[in-house]
This record gives C-alpha cells, sequence and structure tokens, in this order.
C-alpha cells in the first residue's frame, strides 16, 4: 500500500522559488488503484517520482509497500525500486542500444534472473499487447505507440506490488490502450498490485477505484 | 552474461554510431597500440644494447676482486705472503671458484733506446679471459697492437722490460730490467685502447715491480651470490690491508647511467599512453554524456551506482585492451624480427657490434603492460564515476530537453 501526507516539494529556479507540491495527502490500499489527474506542470509526475523513490520531497513521509523511503539509504532505495516497483514513464523511455524484448527482460537482468525464463516471460507479456512479432526492434524502429506499450511491458516483467504509470495510454488508441488496461488488470488480480496512473484520459480515471485531481499543490477527490 | 557486460559490450558496439565518440575511441586504441608498441621497442633495443655491454663487463671485471692498500706499508716478500694469505683464504670460501692475483705497475719497454712508458700487468696461471690466447700456450711477455705499433714490434722480437726502482749492485743503483721475447700481440675490443697493458707472468712482474698494486680476482660458482660472498670476506680482512669490491660495486656509475636512461626513455615514451588515456576518457565521458538519459533509466530501474560505475569500468577495459595488447604484441614482434635480421646497422668501428641488437625481456613486457593498465584504469575510474552519481531524475530529464 502506498500512504503519503504531507509532502512538500519546491524547485529553486535561479533565484525563483517554485512550490509545486504544497501538503500532499495520499493513500492508496493494497490492490487498488488510483488516478491522478489535473493540468499541465501541476506536479504529477513530481509526485510520482517521490513516491518511486526517485526523487525526495522537502518534508512530510512516503511509506510504499511498508518501506519508508524518507528514511532509507539510496543504495537501500536502489534495491527496493527493483524488487518492489514498476515505472512508467511519461516519455518512454526505453533505451535505444537494445531491441523490445531486451528493453523489456531489463529489470529482469538488474535483479539477476536467469535469461531463459525471463525472456519466455517478456515474450509473453509482449504478445498480450500485441508486439510479440516486433520483439527484435529496436526502439528507433517502433511507432510511439509501439514503445509506450513495450515501456508498460518493461514495467509488469517483474510483476512489481506497486506500479506508478505515467500517462500510460496517451499515444495509444482505443484499441491498444484497451489492452494495456486489461494486462494492468490482470496483474493486479495475479499480484493484487497497488497501482497509481497519472491519466488525462477520463475514460482510463473511471475504471480506477478512485480519482483525485492534483491542483494548487495539493489532491483532492476528482 | 551478467548485467554489467550486457550493457557494456552494447555500449561498446554504439561507439560505432556517433563521429566523435567513434574518433575518440580509435584514438584512443590506436594511440595506447602506438605507446605500448612504441615502449616495448624502446625497452627492447635498450635492453639489447645494456645486455651487450654488461656482458662485456662482465668479461672485463671479475664478479669478486680483492685490492691491496695503495701505497701498503708491506712489499716485496711480505706482501707476497700477504697476498698468498689471503688468496688462501678466498679460495676456501664456499661459492669461490677461482682466484688468480694480479699485479698492476707503470713501466717501460726498452727497444734498444727507446723506452716508452706502458701499464704492466702481472697474472698468475692464465692471462685474463679477454687476452686472446691458446689453451696451452704460456706465453711470457703479450703485448697490446697500440704498443707493438709503436715500437715496431713483431711476435719474436726482444724487449728490455724495464722497472722505475732501481736495483743495488756491488757498483751501485742500476734500473731493474729483463730482456723477454714477444709472445703474442693482442687487440682488445675497447675503444680507448692506449692503457692496454702490457701483460707477464706474476713471478717476473713482482721480480720487477715489487711495488705494484696486488689484487686478487675471483670467479664464483656459477649460483653463487656475489654480494653475499663479498659480505663474508669482507668479515675476515682488515679493511686498512684489503678493500673487497663486488661487480656491481665496482661498476656502479655505469649501472646507475644505465638505470637512468632507462627510466628516462621509458617515462618519455610511456606520455603516449598517457595521451591516450586522456582520450580514453574524453571517450567515456562523452559516452556518459550520450547516454545520461537511459543510466537514469537504468538507476530508476534499480540498478545500484556501483554497477553502473562498472558498466563504464569495463566500457573502458573494451576501448582500451584491443589497442594495448595488439601494440604490446606488435612491439615484442617487430623487436625480435629487428634482432633476427639485424635490420638497423651502426657504423661497425663505434661499438662491439654492427647493428643495433634488440631483446624482449618478459618484465619489461609486464612493466609495460601494468603501465597501460595503470594509465587507463585511472582514466576509466575518473570516467566511471560520474555514471554512480548521476541523479536518475536529472538525467532522464536532461534527454528531453
Ligand atoms: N528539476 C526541475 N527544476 C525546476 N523545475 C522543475 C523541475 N522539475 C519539474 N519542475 C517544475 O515543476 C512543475 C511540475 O512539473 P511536473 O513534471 O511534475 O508536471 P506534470 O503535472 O507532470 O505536468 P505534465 O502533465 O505536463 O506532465 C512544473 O512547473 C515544472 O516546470
Ligand atoms: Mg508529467
Amino acid at each position: 500500500m502506498i500512504a503519503v501526507s504531507g509532502v512538500t516539494k519546491a524547485y529553486q529556479d535561479g533565484a525563483v522559488r517554485r512550490q509545486v507540491l504544497r501538503g500532499v495527502d495520499l493513500v492508496v490500499a493494497r490492490g487498488e488503484t488510483a488516478a491522478i489527474v489535473g493540468p499541465s506542470g501541476s506536479g504529477k509526475s513530481t509526485l510520482l517520482n517521490i513516491l518511486g523513490a526517485l526523487d525526495t520531497p522537502d518534508a512530510g513521509s512516503v511509506r510504499v509497500d511498508g518501506v519508508d523511503l524518507t528514511a532509507s539509504r539510496p543504495s537501500a532505495l536502489a534495491g527496493f525500486r527493483n524488487r518492489s516497483l514498476g515505472f512508467v514513464f511519461q516519455f518512454h523511455q526505453l533505451l535505444p542500444d537494445f531491441t523490445a524484448l531486451e528493453n523489456v527482460m531489463m529489470p529482469g537482468r538488474i535483479a539477476g534472473r536467469p535469461t531463459s525464463s525471463l525472456s519466455a516471460q517478456a515474450l509473453a507479456l509482449l504478445d498480450q499487447v500485441g508486439l510479440a512479432d516486433r520483439a527484435g526492434a529496436f526502439p528507433q524502429q517502433l511507432s510511439g505507440g509501439e514503445r509506450q506499450r513495450i515501456a508498460i511491458c518493461r514495467a509488469l516483467v517483474l510483476e512489481p506490488a506497486v506500479l506508478l504509470a505515467d500517462e500510460p495510454t496517451g499515444n495509444l488508441d482505443s484499441r491498444s490502450g484497451e489492452q494495456v488496461l486489461e494486462l494492468l488488470d490482470t496483474l493486479r488480480r495475479r499480484r493484487d498490485t497497488t497501482m497509481v496512473l497519472v491519466t488525462h484520459n477520463p475514460e482510463v480515471a473511471k475504471r480506477c477505484g478512485a480519482v483525485l485531481r492534483l491542483d494548487g499543490g495539493s489532491l483532492a477527490p476528482g | 552474461m551478467g548485467f554489467v557486460w550486457h550493457i557494456a559490450v552494447r555500449y561498446f558496439r554504439s561507439t560505432r554510431a556517433d563521429a566523435h565518440i567513434r574518433a575518440l575511441s580509435t584514438l584512443t586504441a590506436g594511440g595506447l597500440a602506438v605507446g605500448t608498441a612504441a615502449l616495448v621497442l624502446a625497452l627492447a633495443a635498450l635492453a639489447g644494447f645494456q645486455n651487450l655491454l654488461l656482458e662485456d663487463l662482465a668479461r672485463h671485471t671479475p664478479a669478486l676482486q680483492i685490492e691491496f692498500g695503495r701505497g701498503a706499508a708491506v712489499e716485496g716478500a711480505a706482501a707476497t705472503e700477504g697476498a698468498r694469505d689471503l688468496a688462501e683464504l678466498a679460495a676456501a670460501t664456499n661459492g669461490v671458484a677461482g682466484v688468480q692475483e694480479l699485479l698492476y705497475a707503470r713501466g717501460w719497454l726498452a727497444d734498444d733506446d727507446r723506452p716508452l712508458a706502458v701499464e704492466v700487468l702481472g697474472y698468475e696461471k692464465a692471462p685474463p679471459p679477454w687476452i686472446p690466447v691458446q689453451p696451452e700456450a704460456t706465453p711470457r711477455l703479450i703485448v697490446p697492437v697500440s704498443v707493438a705499433l709503436r715500437m715496431g714490434l713483431a711476435v719474436g722480437d726482444m724487449v728490455r722490460v724495464v722497472s722505475p726502482r732501481p736495483g743495488l749492485t756491488p757498483v751501485g743503483p742500476r734500473p731493474r730490467a729483463r730482456m723477454l721475447p714477444v709472445d703474442l700481440i693482442y687487440r682488445s675490443d675497447r675503444a680507448e685502447d692506449t692503457d692496454d697493458p702490457v701483460l707477464l707472468p706474476l713471478e717476473q712482474a713482482s721480480a720487477l715491480f715489487a711495488r705494484g698494486d696486488r689484487r686478487l680476482d675471483l670467479t664464483l660458482a656459477p649460483d653463487a651470490d656475489p654480494e653475499e660472498i663479498g659480505d663474508f670476506l669482507r668479515r675476515g680482512i682488515d679493511p686498512a690491508v684489503a678493500t673487497v669490491t663486488t661487480w656491481r660495486q665496482a661498476n656502479r656509475a655505469l649501472l646507475f647511467v644505465l638505470r637512468l636512461e632507462k627510466g628516462l626513455v621509458f617515462s618519455a615514451v610511456a606520455l603516449i599512453v598517457a595521451v591516450a588515456s586522456f582520450a580514453l576518457l574524453a571517450a567515456l565521458s562523452m559516452v556518459l554524456s550520450s547516454k545520461r538519459a537511459e543510466v537514469g533509466v537504468l538507476a530508476a530501474m534499480g540498478a545500484p551506482p556501483a554497477r553502473l560505475r562498472r558498466v563504464f569500468l569495463l566500457l573502458g577495459a573494451l576501448l582500451s585492451v584491443g589497442g594495448a595488447g595488439l601494440g604490446g604484441a606488435a612491439g615484442a614482434g617487430l623487436a625480435a624480427l629487428l634482432d633476427r635480421y639485424r635490420v638497423i646497422s651502426t657504423p661497425s668501428d663505434v661499438y662491439v657490434v654492427d647493428y643495433v641488437p634488440f631483446l624482449v625481456r618478459g618484465t619489461d613486457v609486464l612493466v609495460v603492460l601494468a603501465v597501460t593498465v595503470l594509465f587507463t584504469a585511472a582514466a576509466a575510474v575518473i570516467g566511471a564515476r560520474k555514471a554512480s552519481l548521476l541523479h536518475p531524475v536529472e538525467a532522464m530529464r536532461s534527454a528531453r530537453t
């Protein structure tokens, strides 16, 4: 589960101090999915980075899957991210030197999983989003929507306890978007995964257990 | 293949894709190849020359020598007696294979009325190894070419050997002298041959030059350590009477110069390797800055900083090992060829050989490789450090703008 309280975050832009989060409280129970909506620049990605132990808040406490992120050492956090978290980045962030399949396998390689079972798992995921035949392609040979789906497979390959996805269906047509949402549903049913999705798509938000709106630096039911 | 290899090998392949990184990685490999080849070649040439020089030195200098104090109070029979005692002591020492007594003095050779000042060397048993005598022959007077030419001497000519110390006769002091036939004329391989001595058997020399400087030359068993035996002898010999000098001590200045020469040449040529290592650092930095966002993603997915650093260390190794290995092998091979076919010649009147000899020593090659590894590892460590210091969010942001 995810429990956040009183999180603040400001960025220093030269002489200007931009307060992005002004006391965010959030609880997502285990196996639940929360959607976060809000205008561009409101701090959705910033909040997701804090939940993912990629960034530290200025104040407040963050507990994810039983770990107090603000009290842990960076080296411990790296292991935690690999073990327990799945990320879908807003700008999919595939590794251009590796094929689609290798990209999907990458979190498992970091974890030191045996490659044979890992690649079978990765291929099965690619198949579920209709990309099995693109497994050997490099990112620059793929369309934006295809890259997006591969990034989602990569986040799911280790079946994480917590999934953080920044606009996972942003670039997708309704059919592909539907495939992705079904994939997330499957994972949640199997692993009881806790999910936080940032989305601009009302259809997607409707399917989540809770919809929260980030505006003016804090969360409110949307 | 683990994660670190997986990433490093792929990044190594990607260095071909970017023109700047390709140029830098080529410069790294090429520079390391040229540097290690030049180092191995330079050391082989030095070792070749120095080896000849040391062999020559070993032929002219005994492993150990015992010199009696200059102007020692003892002379004549007493000196001979003292020398005998020490010779016996030395001969009885473990590891000493042979002892030869020698006597150095200045005297004259006189042929009719033309005396010529010469160095005289009295030897016991057989002449020193650098005199080319037949094994069975027992020559009496051996004259260097320089002296024979000046005096017009030929083998078989009778010549008078004159001592500076007069002998007392009933009719007053008269020069001590002895008439001897020239049995052999020799040519030393030294460039400065004006000091080459006239050689006499020891009894004759002792009789004429009682005040000459006496010396014992020791030959050692093949596995004996000159320093150890030298220390042992020193303990048994009064330093006021005689001093013990090892081969190394006797040639200390020369050996120092040889080492200095080697060090200077090595440092100068090693600069090529240093420059190539800077190219490696630049190449690694460029790879890292072009992969910033991706390294950030790997960190975000939980790759620990230490492993990301190792990716770039390994990448540094991959970028340098080919060039360095190839260069080292090429240098050694080229040195062997140059030596075998005597490709580079020198004027034969300058040195004992008329070509530049090359000697590839295993230890030299190891030192070259060690220095190369040291330089490149330093560059790789500095370059890789940045990979472990990346902030994942900042790094990923950098790709978008
Ligand atoms: N490293 C940074 N330095 C300075 N300002 C930053 C930094 N990161 C984010 N910001 C600012 O913080 C604010 C929130 O950014 P964030 O990316 O969280 O917005 P967002 O809600 O995800 O927007 P979008 O919907 O466009 O993705 C923005 O105004 C952005 O300019
Ligand atoms: Mg965002």
